[in-house]
């Protein structure tokens, strides 16, 4: 039993945190450790996780309990690990950016707590039910985010969008389940794949994937799914937008690698030429491109970051169609992109919160112009994250993508590779509209311009994820290691 | 040290100078051929500065004397140190000790100074370029000992060091005789380039002093990397400090120039980096473990088709950066736009990195392609970039826009240099690089000059300038000639080579005398263009009433072309200094390149799946975990 608490110990963590500060909230009128008790729960959570990954979840006896319904392996944990490592993140960044704007309502904290418990279970699920089960905890904590500021119009507008496209998406998903068990007669993924293994490609397994696919791809925004993405996250406040574009990011594509893998993984059935690689390949192109494509005309700085993470969650999806011919160096590389992608992103949005304050926000690209001058160590920050999400030596983002790239090559889908690598000198371009309006703009005369914010919990948050852009673009050795060791999981190719 | 004499203030006080500096030159060789130089080599050294500190008038205070004595000193003891022969006596006992991690210091220096001036204080400018000069200064005086080594066929500081297991990416630099030109000429057009332009950047001195200190630590990298994941990282590290400088400090345009230099850049690397990738997954196919050494990789044969595409991922991004016809158009927008500093950098250093990159990856890793490919990039070479360069340059208005122009121009001979691949042409092509640095960067120098004080660059501003500003004419001349090819000038010895290298290639299919004839007539053009440059700016009536009382060069810009015209002499007076160094080195290019085409001119590509050879001798010793050394079916 102890074994049991124990690899489930970083989403009691979480959990508990989340009753524990939603109390703390509602009886107390003390509102400034809010922040900072995420954060440690968050970290708590972090620790826990990394303490069973030393233990080994294989060492641990008694998991049989948790079946079909949850699944502790490495898989799981890593993904407990960065979903925290998200959450500390974006905890920090709502500590600075609520106070400021004026927006310091207490549930943010239980939504952000609760929203990362649903995906780490989603992470760990093995069975259908939890699936969904973690996906709508984690997805309604997000729409409730996105709908946090309201007295804003756009916020309201962005969440309702979200809210009923997501429903549709989650009941997309949820009939693609019912015939999966239709026609399998099984809810655990595992007796799925198995089924799916034995069955071959029925029909009825078709459509269900078809479905399954659709509701996967809109939890991860790729194109076409990836409507109300842009919405959604403009008008959300800043913390929530980085909180869904890494936190619920991250838990969809936990998703996506657990339902694909083990449900239909299996390269005979699911072979290269039919089946969701090449349907999933196309997607992987249209997002990639038509985000690039549309990042490049924003105005709005948020807006560039909300297409550019949907072109991120492009490269990704790149791996995810490798992964059917090399399943733990493409899953490993979909687990390393992932952190170096938290970071980077976290820190870009904690930099666009840091350079403005109440009243004078940075939205625009208008209202970086000329901070390079006047808050260099802004810009420089700034500068350092949009470099990793570009994808230029020696940060974290292009170890990530060289690894993607990299695994894609390996697969032999060099059109696929290629496509990727001139997207990514697309992206550069967006990119380096920012840096070119920071150093090289001055502000108009007479227009507003942002006002930087004071504020230690992010100065925090952007220490933390800069120290790991550069230590995982210098060294990567060892965070390669443990992600490939995670992909272990996968190693064998088929569901397990 | 010395006594000053008191000197008449005549302005032509710099002549004398000179002829001294060249005249003291002469004397020490003179004394070497006679086989005093033990005796005098202790002297010349000392009494030089003194001499030279003595001949420069009163006007100019200590902060001129001193450096240019200094100076004066210190090119008298690198050619008593680097005259052929003064190594041969270390040869012959036992072989001199490298200093350990020599070069990781060269790349330490610039990259850990660039970190530590973001801690320095934005208000103290004085400081931030103090250091920043005394940083560079160092790295250059850290560059002494890479002399001091007999440079044969072999690679010398070799330093070999794990970094990404997994990969097999190693941290390797090491050193050639090809190399070590380039590392020098980094380390001596930085500094220069530095001190310039403190005198006309007066906005956000941090941020420049930043991005100068990291440039040049990647621009060394990017010479000494044998790891083709390090030269990538090296090679993208050096585009953003060069974007910053033109977005940040550039003229009214800079930013679209800013911008497309970067994109053209970044497409080419982004299309070498696929190649890369795949040449190490061949790599990796064959021996199992994946390796991004250069020396590894060098054993990878490949079938035809495979190796026309790597080829052309790497040639491509090299050509962008030299640039070649047609993917010039970034280079004459990047200059007219940039601060002088960033064009000197740019012309002197960074679009050696094309050059130095064709040289040594795409002769190095596929020699069959670029033995099949030679006779038409040869072509392109000649017409579009020496003629066409040329023809360009001749139409210009703009004399920064001409320069650049003239650069495509001495760029197109070196490529054609490399293209011809033989002994000589090669040697010339390397040698070609180096005093490209040294005139294209005198010559950016000047522009500047002019441009502090007038605020243009079109030449029917000017008219009559040598009556005005005589030491600023005479060192333009001097530079101009240099870039020209005038006997006596560094120019003429690159060009010659060149071109006679090109006449006797047999891997330019039968046109390689029209193409040395090509080659020839941009000699003649670029006399035509240069020329009339000069021609329109300084000579004749002054037409403006605003030339008329221009200031001449100061203190601070004669310290900065000092060393670029002694250089301009140095290297054509004694090219053998720097060709003895390099001539193993490119021996070993050369021969490398001749046995993996077997049968010319037509090359004979390897045939069948992709495979490894075994290791050569001269590649330095891998660290552990490379593969055997048996070859590997």
């Amino acid at each position: 039993m102890l074994h049991v608490a124990f690899a489930l110990s970083p989403l009691l963590v979480v959990a508990l945190g989340a009753c524990l500060l939603m109390m703390a909230e509602a009886f107390s009128n003390v509102k400034a450790g809010l922040a900072i008790g995420t954060a440690i729960t968050f970290a708590a959570g972090l620790s826990f996780s990394a303490a069973v990954w030393w233990m080994g979840p294989a060492n641990l006896e008694g998991l049989d309990v948790l079946a079909p319904w949850l699944v502790v392996d490495r898989f799981t944990v890593f993904f407990d690990a960065v979903l925290c490592l998200g959450g500390v993140l974006a905890s920090l960044l709502a500590g600075g950016y609520l106070p400021e704007h004026k927006l310091d309502r207490g549930e943010f904290y239980s939504l952000l707590l609760f929203a990362t418990f649903g995906a780490m279970m989603l992470a760990g699920s093995g069975d259908l039910l939890t699936v969904f089960l973690g996906l709508e905890t984690m997805s309604i904590g997000a729409y409730a985010m996105t709908a946090f500021r309201r007295a804003s119009p756009r916020s309201a507008e962005g969440a309702l969008k979200y809210f009923l496209l997501g429903s549709f998406a989650a009941a997309i998903l949820l009939y693609g389940f019912a015939l999966l068990y239709g026609a399998t007669g099984h809810t655990d993924l595992a007796g799925i794949g198995a089924a799916v293994k034995a069955g071959g490609r029925s029909p009825m397994i078709v459509i269900a994937l078809v479905l399954v696919l659709v509701g996967l791809l809109f939890k991860v925004s790729a194109v076409p799914f990836h409507m109300c993405t842009p919405d959604a996250y403009e008008g959300a406040p800043t913390p929530g937008t980085t909180y869904m574009a890494i936190v619920v990011k991250a838990g969809g594509f936990a998703m996506m690698l657990r339902v694909l893998l083990t449900c239909f993984g299996d390269a005979g059935s699911m072979s290269w030429s039919a089946g969701w690689p090449p349907a999933v390949a196309w997607v992987a192109v249209l997002t990639m491109t038509v985000a690039n494509l549309i990042a490049g005309r924003q105005e709005s700085v948020k807006r560039m970051l909300a297409y550019s993470s949907i072109a991120h969650a492009g490269y990704i999806l790149v791996a995810l169609v490798a992964t059917m011919r090399s399943p733990q160096q493409a899953t490993a590389s979909v687990l390393f992109y992932l952190v170096t992608y938290t970071v980077s992103t976290a820190g870009a949005f904690g930099c666009l919160i840091l350079c403005g304050s109440r009243g004078k926000e940075a939205v625009s690209y208008e209202d970086l112009a000329g901070i390079g001058r006047r808050h260099p160590a802004a810009a420089l920050a700034f500068g350092l994250f949009l470099f990793s999400l570009a994808g230029v030596p020696p940060t974290a983002g292009f170890f990530g993508k060289w690894f993607i790239f990299r695994a894609a090559m390996e697969s032999g889908l060099y059109w696929l590779t290629l496509i990727a690598f001139v997207n990514s000198v697309i992206g550069a371009y967006y990119y380096l509209r920012v840096l070119v309006y920071m150093y090289m703009r001055e502000p108009a005369a007479g227009a507003p311009v942002a006002v930087p914010m004071r504020s230690g919990y992010v100065t925090a948050a952007l220490l933390v994820s800069a120290l790991l852009v550069i230590a995982l673009g210098i060294s990567p050795n060892k965070s390669l290691d443990v992600a490939i060791e995670a992909a272990k999981v996968f190693a064998a190719g088929a569901g397990t | 040290m010395t006594t000053a004499r008191p000197a008449a203030g005549t302005p032509e006080w710099v002549t004398p100078a000179f002829v001294t500096l060249i005249l003291g030159v002469g004397v020490l060789s003179a004394l070497k051929l006679v086989g005093k130089l033990d005796l005098v080599g202790a002297i010349v050294p000392f009494a030089l500065p003194a001499v030279v500190a003595a001949l420069v008038p009163s006007a100019h205070g200590w902060k001129v004397r001193g450096p240019l004595a200094i100076m004066a000193g210190m090119f008298a003891l690198f050619l008593a140190h680097t005259w052929p022969g003064a190594t041969d006596a270390v040869q012959e006992g036992a072989a001199p000790a490298e200093p350990k991690h020599l070069l990781s210091w060269l790349l330490a220096l610039p990259l850990g100074g660039a970190v530590a001036v973001l801690f320095l204080p934005r208000q103290a400018p004085r400081l931030l370029k103090a250091t920043t000069l005394i940083l560079m200064l160092v790295t250059l005086a850290a560059c002494a000992p890479l002399l001091s080594v007999p440079m044969g066929r072999e690679f010398h500081f070799n330093e070999d060091v794990v970094w990404i297991e997994r990969f097999g990416i190693h941290y390797h630099v090491a050193l050639d005789g090809i190399s070590l030109w380039l590392v020098i000429l980094t380390t001596f057009i930085v500094p220069i380039a530095a001190y310039a332009s403190f005198g006309s950047i007066e906005k956000r001195v941090k941020d420049w002093c930043f991005a100068l200190l990291l440039l040049e630590g990647a621009l060394i990298g990017a010479f000494v990397a044998m790891d083709l994941f390090l030269f990538y990282v090296f090679w993208e590290l050096m585009l953003i400090p060069m974007f910053v400088m033109i977005g940040v400090w550039g003229g009214s345009n800079r930013i679209k120039s800013a911008i497309k230099f970067f994109l053209y850049t970044m497409a080419g690397s982004v299309v070498m980096l696929a190649a890369i990738l795949y040449l190490v997954y061949a790599y990796q196919k064959v021996t199992g473990t994946p390796s991004f050494d250069y020396f590894e990789l060098q054993r990878v044969m490949t079938p035809r088709r495979v190796q026309f595409w790597l080829f052309c991922g790497f040639a491509l991004s090299f050509f962008i950066k030299v640039p070649m016809f047609p993917v010039h158009t970034w280079l004459p927008d990047a200059h007219t736009e940039a601060p002088t500093g960033g064009s000197v950098i740019l012309a002197a250093v960074m679009l050696k990195m094309g050059t130095y990159g064709y040289l040594r990856f795409c002769m190095g890793l596929f020699p069959e392609a670029c033995a099949e490919y030679a006779a038409t990039l040869a072509g392109v070479a000649v017409l579009g970039g020496i003629v066409y360069g040329a023809l360009c340059a001749w139409r210009q208005d703009d004399v920064k826009r001409l320069v650049a122009y003239s650069s495509v121009a001495h760029l197109g001979y070196v490529m054609l240099g490399l293209f011809a691949a033989t002994q000589s042409s090669i040697e010339g092509a390397v040698l070609q690089m180096v005093n490209h640095g040294i005139s294209t960067g005198a010559l950016f120098l000047l522009v500047g000059v002019i441009y502090d004080r007038r605020h243009t660059r079109m030449l029917d501003d000017f008219g009559g300038l040598a009556k005005v500003m005589p030491v600023y004419a005479t060192l333009f001349i001097i530079a101009t000639l240099a870039s020209v090819g005038l006997p006596g000038t560094n120019g003429f010895v690159g060009e010659f080579l060149v071109i006679t290298g090109t006449f006797v290639s047999n891997k330019l299919g039968h046109v390689n005398g029209i193409q040395a004839v090509g080659a020839a007539i941009g000699v003649i053009l670029g006399a035509l263009y240069m020329l009339t440059a000069v021609q329109k700016m300084f000579f004749g009536p002054i037409t403006r009433p605003e030339n008329e009382h221009l200031e001449d060069v100061n203190g601070r810009e004669i310290v900065a072309l000092a060393p670029l015209v002694v250089a301009i002499f140095l290297i054509g007076f004694f090219p053998n200094v720097f060709l003895s160094r390099m001539h193993d080195a490119v021996a070993r290019v050369s021969s490398d390149y001749q046995s993996r085409i077997e049968r010319s001119p037509a090359p004979k590509y390897y045939e069948g799946p992709i495979r490894v050879v075994p290791r050569k001798s001269e590649a330095p010793k891998p660290v552990a975990p490379h593969t055997a050394d048996t070859e590997v079916k």
